[in-house]
This record gives structure tokens, C-alpha cells and sequence, in this order.
């Protein structure tokens, strides 16, 4: 699997594109709780864990559940996690949630990327 | 040579942006272009930290809301300038201030091509720009596109460029080129 994160508007997606090859079909954004492991590259995780806190689920538990389905795959996560701490309680299980996600595909990568301003930076 | 900078709040950008333009100019011009329109007391103090900052460096200021080309009027292309910042830039070709600050669509490509037709026709260049993508806020629509256009332009911005660097806690880190210090 190949983690790709960043800042907002960094030029994540397209960088995968170009990288990997992909096709608009080969692409499933996230919108909320369910991800399409189907799709080779999953878009916009923070919007699945954005989902996840506010219902409550475990985002962590529900990636370790699938784990089988996305060893493949290229997935793609915003990182939320350098502001001023959120003063809605939702926004502050949100960042959490999203750190601890990303904290956990980046162990179980193979290759971890951030994208700055559309060039990568390797970590692992 | 130019050169793209950019990193959070408060990380040295400025401080790191001006070392490489006075390494960049040698013996040469060196010009600090003034982006900001002041419009409170705490907009003129920060102007006065940053004339402060460049005391004795040899910059002379050359004031440019907009329309980087413009500058060059009033500077020589062979010399070395200093742009801090293209958010600043952005900002006020968003809200152009001759249009009561209300939101020109247009703005952010026209500020883009600005930047890069400037990078294009200057001996050196340093653009300092600012890294605000990564926090947990859900913005309203003007933010949210404000976000989105400057990123856009640092995109391009660091496309352009010879070299790409993000500051963190006063360290460089290089993304493209090297450092000339």
C-alpha cells in the first residue's frame, strides 16, 4: 500500500495520477462512512474519518477490519493536524481520528508520500 | 536564480527569505518588494518589525500591491528582489481594494500569471508565500477559495521556480534545487 499526504489543494490526487497511472475509475472519493475498497486509489480519507467521528465509529478498527481489501491500494489523506486545537468537540475527535488513522496506514505502508505544493517528499 | 518559499507562521520564512536574497544579489541591486495594504495599527506594526529586520541589509523598498510587472519601472531586472508575500499579493487581488474589497473571481489567475511573468523577466527572485493547509477547520466559501487560490498559485509558483523550500522552526527543508547559501 502507498500512503499519500498533505495540506489542502497540495496536489496529492494528481500526483497519484501521474505516479500510478490512474483513471478516473480507478478513483473512489470518500463523502462518509463507507469506502469502496474495490477502487485502487481511496480519495479523501479525512472525509471518512470526518464521518467516523461524528458517528463514532473507530476509523482505526474499521481499516484494521478491511485490511485484506486495500494491501494494494493508493491511499490519499489529508493532514489536519498542525492548527490551533478546534474549539467544537467534533472538529477536535476529527483531528484525532484522522492522526491516529494516518499514524496507522503509514506503519503498514510500503511507501509513505507528502506532497508539498506538488512535489513529493519521500518519509518511508 | 528563484526561489519559492514557504511554512507556517512565525518558522523563519522572512528571516531565511532575506539571507538568500543578499546572498543571491552579491554585489548587486537588492529590492524588497512591499506587498501588504496596511489598514490597521497592527498591519503598521508589522511593517515597522520587518523594516527593522532589514536594517542594514542594503534592500531598497519598492511598493507593489499588484500587478508585479509594474515594479520593474520603478527597479532594475538585473538586480536580486525580495516578494513577501504572495499571499499578500493574492489577497489583494482578491479584494482588489479599488473595488470596495469585494471578491474578484479573476483575481487569483491574474495574480498567478503576474508572479510568474515577474520570475520570468527578473535576474533573482525570492517569493515567500505562507503554508495555512493543514489545520481541522471546515472554512466557509470565500476562506475555503482563498485556501484553494493560493494554493494554486504556490503550485505554480514552485513549478516555476529553480529552487523549492519549506521552513520549519528557522530549518530549510528542500524540496527542489538547492540552497544557495
Amino acid at each position: 500500500m502507498v500512503l499519500i499526504i498533505g495540506g489542502a489543494y497540495q496536489g496529492k490526487l494528481d500526483f497519484a495520477k501521474s505516479t500510478f497511472d490512474l483513471k478516473p475509475a480507478d478513483i473512489f472519493t470518500c463523502t462518509g462512512g463507507e469506502i469502496d475498497f474495490s477502487r485502487r486509489c481511496i480519495d479523501h480519507i479525512e472525509e471518512f474519518t470526518y464521518a467516523c467521528a461524528r458517528s463514532g465509529v473507530d476509523a482505526v478498527a474499521y481499516f484494521q477490519s478491511h485490511r485484506e481489501q486495500w494491501r494494494d491500494s493508493i491511499l490519499i489523506c489529508r493532514d489536519i493536524s498542525a492548527g490551533v486545537v478546534p474549539m467544537g468537540a467534533d472538529m477536535r475527535s476529527w483531528r484525532q481520528m484522522n492522526g491516529l488513522t494516518c499514524r496507522y496506514l503509514s506503519g503498514e505502508a510500503a511507501r509513505v508520500s507528502r506532497i508539498f505544493c506538488g512535489l513529493e517528499e519521500r518519509l518511508k | 536564480m528563484t526561489v519559492f518559499l514557504s511554512g507556517g507562521a512565525k518558522n523563519g520564512k522572512s528571516t531565511l527569505a532575506q539571507q538568500l536574497a543578499v546572498k543571491l544579489s552579491g554585489e548587486g541591486k537588492r529590492y524588497y518588494v512591499a506587498t501588504m495594504i496596511p489598514t490597521d495599527e497592527e498591519d503598521y506594526d508589522r511593517i515597522r518589525r520587518h523594516v527593522a529586520d532589514r536594517a542594514g541589509l542594503g534592500f531598497e523598498t519598492v511598493e507593489c500591491e499588484k500587478n508585479m510587472l509594474s515594479c520593474l519601472d520603478r527597479a532594475d531586472k538585473n538586480g536580486t528582489f525580495l516578494v513577501d508575500s504572495a499571499t499578500a499579493l493574492l489577497q489583494n487581488a482578491l479584494f482588489p481594494r479599488e473595488k470596495n474589497y469585494e471578491l474578484d473571481l479573476e483575481g487569483a489567475k491574474r495574480c498567478a500569471d503576474e508572479l510568474i511573468a515577474f520570475l520570468g523577466a527578473v535576474k533573482h527572485a525570492v517569493v515567500v508565500s505562507d503554508y495555512i493547509y493543514a489545520d481541522a477547520q471546515r472554512y466557509d466559501e470565500i476562506t475555503e477559495l482563498y485556501r484553494k487560490s493560493l494554493a494554486g498559485i504556490d503550485r505554480c509558483l514552485a513549478a516555476a521556480c529553480d529552487t523549492v523550500i519549506e521552513v520549519t522552526a528557522g530549518n530549510p527543508i528542500v524540496y527542489k534545487g538547492v540552497l544557495p547559501l
